[in-house]
């Protein structure tokens, strides 16, 4: 029962990150965020049970109201002010060619994760290559989509693959890490939409591609 | 605890305190000279210990990570420390009232002025590479803050400090490989093991040890091929940090290479020896010729600097080509001459570049075509450079006579004394060392008649001022101490021998040779010389008593009073030996003369304009720079600016890494 609700925790990680990929609309890849944030939540909470600790259950709960809850809402607010730029046009990868890229990506977080699982094998360590997969397709979204709210969509996601990580191979490491952690990906966040609205402003446009001119 | 050891204690207590108080409670510019003046009286107290006999030796392992601060003050070490601490004297004094302006009263350049000082006294007292190389960066860094105090004043003092900034790391960077190959060879990084493992090193990997460290140390001490940064930094710096870089840190080049070389190493090849003694007369030449076309007063002599560290060099490597060939008693003669210089030096450069610096603060100007007739409205300055520059000139009452004749006297009894090189070095170096001396006395004839006597050939030297107290007391200290050396050199020859006999070159240091030319009394020479003039003096007022005297004006071909526009001027006095050196200095001129509308015979104006850049600079470092140049320009290629393409390399990178790691695992 435990590994199979950890197992389909992790594969709804995965799924959710390659949904993030595969559409094009603002506000699905925001709804799949919000989605993945309660997989997340969910793989916390199975291991709380798994380990029954009290702790492990708050920071289940607080992974749930941040990333499921609190980060969706933020973007979608920025996503308000946006107007009609309400799609990724033009991504520099396109998308059949994104998803045959997060396949390869997949096959290298296993290749590259093994070593990590021998160290000691049991279901949850099993699964420590999703997260490593989640890490790199958000690395990924950065590096090929154009708008900010892609972008940070992409730095969320690299932060749920290191958390998901880090709760896979330590069974939690600590509440105090972990709220560090939080509210510091939430002040990012903050911080990257007030960055967003600033960029539209002056540009009218949020296709970071346009900032070619800031060098030097 | 012993007085050495005392006096270095409170060198370093009163230089850290200083410091503190400038950072903490802004105190007066005073404070921090009177700091730093003390620091060098106590560094002065702990060398003049040492090379009594009163060496003593600490080690506080938990100061520094890995290896420990140990120190060791030996007779060597303690040379150099008493040196370092006199010229920190003259500069704490100097200082009290010239940096006693906004760019200089800035708190991080009154910190820097004691730690620099320290750091200096400290280097010759490490007794393990760890602590030699955490104090030779200080050094570094500190006197670097120092040398762009006064940014302000334009862009080229940017320039210098950039110039300097890496030059001494790159010398840093060859230092600090040599040490560690040595290192690596003997596990032991304090100085004493080294010492032992020195001699069995094998003599490939004792050469490469010996030219990387020869590299930084020489980059140090201004030698030629690396001397680039020394006429720009020492120029721009504020005075007195011109003066102890030039007096007293430049100094610590040679230390380093008698300490490694000699010392560590126990002497080795004769190759080495030959290398540095050719370095030392090329950079002696080379730097007294571009001295001598200089007309800027603080480059000219920082360009008189890698003249002096020139010579010591060519000592330094004589001695070292004795030792190799075995004879004990010429070796010593010629270290002992390089260490009398290196003192001689330090005392006429500190006065000089005081003096200059007092110029400075008086007219805003170190144009020597523009300065002139300061000796009435300057005349405690003016004797100040004219005892300094009599005693850089190498001419019987001087500082430098001295010890050139001494090295002049070793390398002469060295002709027998090697094998075919030396028979060959020998003669080309006692020719180099005489055409520096020559070349030294008309510099500064140049720097001297020219900047202080005749008529004054601009508006500000018009209005010049005599400076404030202390700086004349700095200048005078540093002036009397000149004289003495000049008159009783064998005051500081006991401790020099002490110096010179610490380091492995053993054997008796006597003035008197075998020959009947080699006896020699500075202060005879010096009596009869005073005696003579006042003969020629007497004489002649005699003579001219008997006839009636009558007041008339110069010859001016009728073309009314003199003006200052007649006077000659540095250009002019150094064209005819721009002539001589024609093809070696290869001087830029550019000559316009402008006609009169009516007549194409009637001149209207000459513009005459030269430039004498530096052709080894020229030569080795501009390649160099374009080739950097080029590389960073195929850099920017990488970078567009595209937030993409920058987010892009890391991703690659990270996910090269992790196909690296799966393939090789």
């Amino acid at each position: 029962m435990y590994v199979q609700l950890l197992d389909l925790a992790c594969g709804a990680l995965l799924l959710t990150a390659v949904l993030v990929l595969w559409r094009r609309e603002l506000t699905v890849i925001i709804r799949m965020f919000a989605l993945q944030g309660a997989a997340l939540a969910v793989l916390v909470g199975v291991l709380a049970a798994q380990e029954n600790s009290a702790e492990l259950w708050a920071v289940a709960v607080g992974v749930f109201a941040l990333r499921a809850v609190v980060l969706p809402y933020l973007l979608r607010r920025a996503l308000a002010g946006a107007g009609e730029s309400r799609r990724e046009t033009r991504p520099l990868v396109n998308v059949s060619a994104s998803l045959l890229a997060a396949a390869v990506l997949t096959l290298l977080a296993y290749a590259v994760s093994q070593p990590l699982v021998e160290l000691a094998p049991s279901a949850a360590t099993q699964a420590i290559p999703v997260g490593i997969t989640v890490v790199l397709i958000g690395f990924f979204v950065l590096v090929t989509r154009r708008r900010a709210l892609s972008q940070l969509v992409g730095f969320l996601l690299m932060d749920n693959g290191i958390t998901a990580v880090g709760f896979l191979a330590t069974t939690g490491v600590g509440l105090v890490v972990e709220l560090g952690v939080s509210l510091d990906v939430l002040l990012a966040v903050l911080v990257l939409q007030v960055l967003t609205t600033r960029m539209r402003e002056t540009f009218g446009d949020t296709d970071l591609d346009e900032l070619r001119e800031l060098r030097d | 605890m012993n007085l050495a050891a005392t006096g270095m204690a409170a060198a370093v207590a009163i230089a850290v305190l200083t410091a503190l108080l400038a950072v903490v409670v802004r105190t007066r510019t005073s404070v921090v000279g009177v700091g730093t003046a003390l620091t060098g009286v106590a560094a002065v107290v702990a060398g003049a210990a040492a090379l009594a006999g009163g060496s003593f030796s600490v080690v506080l392992p938990g100061v520094l990570p890995l290896s420990g601060v140990s120190l060791t003050l030996d007779p060597l070490g303690g040379l150099f420390v008493a040196v370092t601490g006199g010229v920190a004297v003259a500069a704490g004094i100097y200082s009290m009232s010239y940096a006693d302006t906004p760019d200089l009263r800035a708190r991080g350049v009154r910190v820097a002025l004691p730690l620099f000082v320290v750091a200096m006294v400290l280097v010759p007292a490490a007794a393990n590479v760890g602590t030699l190389l955490v104090c030779w960066e200080l050094m570094a860094l500190t006197s670097l803050v120092l040398v762009v105090a006064e940014h302000r004043r334009g862009p080229q003092v940017a320039s210098a400090g950039r110039w300097y900034a890496v030059m001494t790391h790159l010398g840093f960077v060859s230092v600090l490989i040599g040490l560690m190959l040595f290192v690596a060879h003997t596990g032991d990084d304090s100085f004493a093991a080294m010492r032992e493992a020195g001699r069995h090193l094998s003599p490939a990997v004792a050469g490469v040890v010996f030219v990387a460290t020869l590299v930084g140390f020489a980059s140090k001490a201004g030698i030629v091929p690396l001397h680039a940064w020394l006429p720009r930094a020492h120029p721009e710096a504020p005075s007195h940090v011109s003066a102890l870089m030039s007096a007293a840190m430049v100094n610590l080049g040679v230390y380093g290479l008698v300490r490694v070389g000699v010392d560590l190493l126990g002497g080795g090849a004769a190759w080495w020896w030959l290398l540095v003694l050719a370095l030392g007369a090329v950079s002696a030449v080379y730097g007294i010729l571009q001295a001598a076309m200089s007309s800027d007063l603080k480059r000219l002599l920082g360009q008189s600097t890698t003249e002096n560290m020139g010579l010591v060099l060519i000592g330094v490597g004589a001695a070292g080509l004795f030792a190799s060939s075995g004879d004990r008693a010429l070796a010593a003669l010629a270290l002992t001459a390089a260490l009398v210089h290196v003192v001689g030096h330090a005392a006429f450069k500190t006065v000089l570049f005081l003096a200059a610096g007092s110029v400075l603060h008086a007219t805003g100007s170190r144009d020597l075509d523009a300065l002139g007739g300061l000796r009435p409205v300057m005349p405690v300055t003016t004797a100040a450079f004219g005892v300094g520059a009599l005693a850089a000139s190498a001419l019987p009452p001087g500082t430098a006579f001295v010890s050139e004749w001494l090295l002049l006297q070793a390398l002469i009894h060295g002709l027998p004394a090697g094998g075919v090189a030396a028979a060959i070095a020998m003669p080309v170096a006692v020719a180099a060392v005489a055409l520096t001396a020559g070349l030294a006395v008309a510099t500064f004839v140049k720097a001297f008649g020219v900047g202080f006597l005749a008529k004054p050939r601009s508006e500000a030297v018009a209005g010049a001022h005599e400076s404030p107290f202390t700086m004349l007391a700095a200048m005078g200290i540093a002036a009397v101490v000149c004289v003495v050396l000049a008159l009783w050199p064998a005051g500081i020859l006991p401790a020099v021998q002490a110096a010179a006999g610490g380091v492995a070159v053993s054997g008796d240091v006597t003035l008197r040779l075998n020959q009947a030319t080699g006896a020699l009394s500075p202060l005879l020479l010096t009596l009869g010389l005073v005696a003579a003039v006042a003969v020629v003096a007497a004489v002649m007022r005699a003579a001219v008593a008997r006839r009636v005297r009558r007041e008339a004006r110069l010859w001016d071909c009728g073309g009314g009073p003199m003006s200052a526009r007649m006077e000659y001027t540095a250009t002019s006095f150094a064209e005819p030996l721009q002539r001589v050196f024609d093809d070696v200095v290869q001087p830029e001129l550019d000559v316009d003369v402008s006609h009169h509308e009516e007549s194409r015979y009637l001149v209207q104006a000459v513009e005459y304009r030269r430039k004498v850049p530096d052709r080894i600079e020229r030569r080795l470092y501009q390649p160099v720079l374009s080739v950097i140049t080029a590389w960073g320009r195929a850099g920017r290629g990488l970078a567009p600016g595209s937030v993409h393409r920058y987010l892009g390399y890391g991703f690659y990178a990270v996910c090269g890494v992790l196909l690296l790691l799966a393939v090789t695992r």
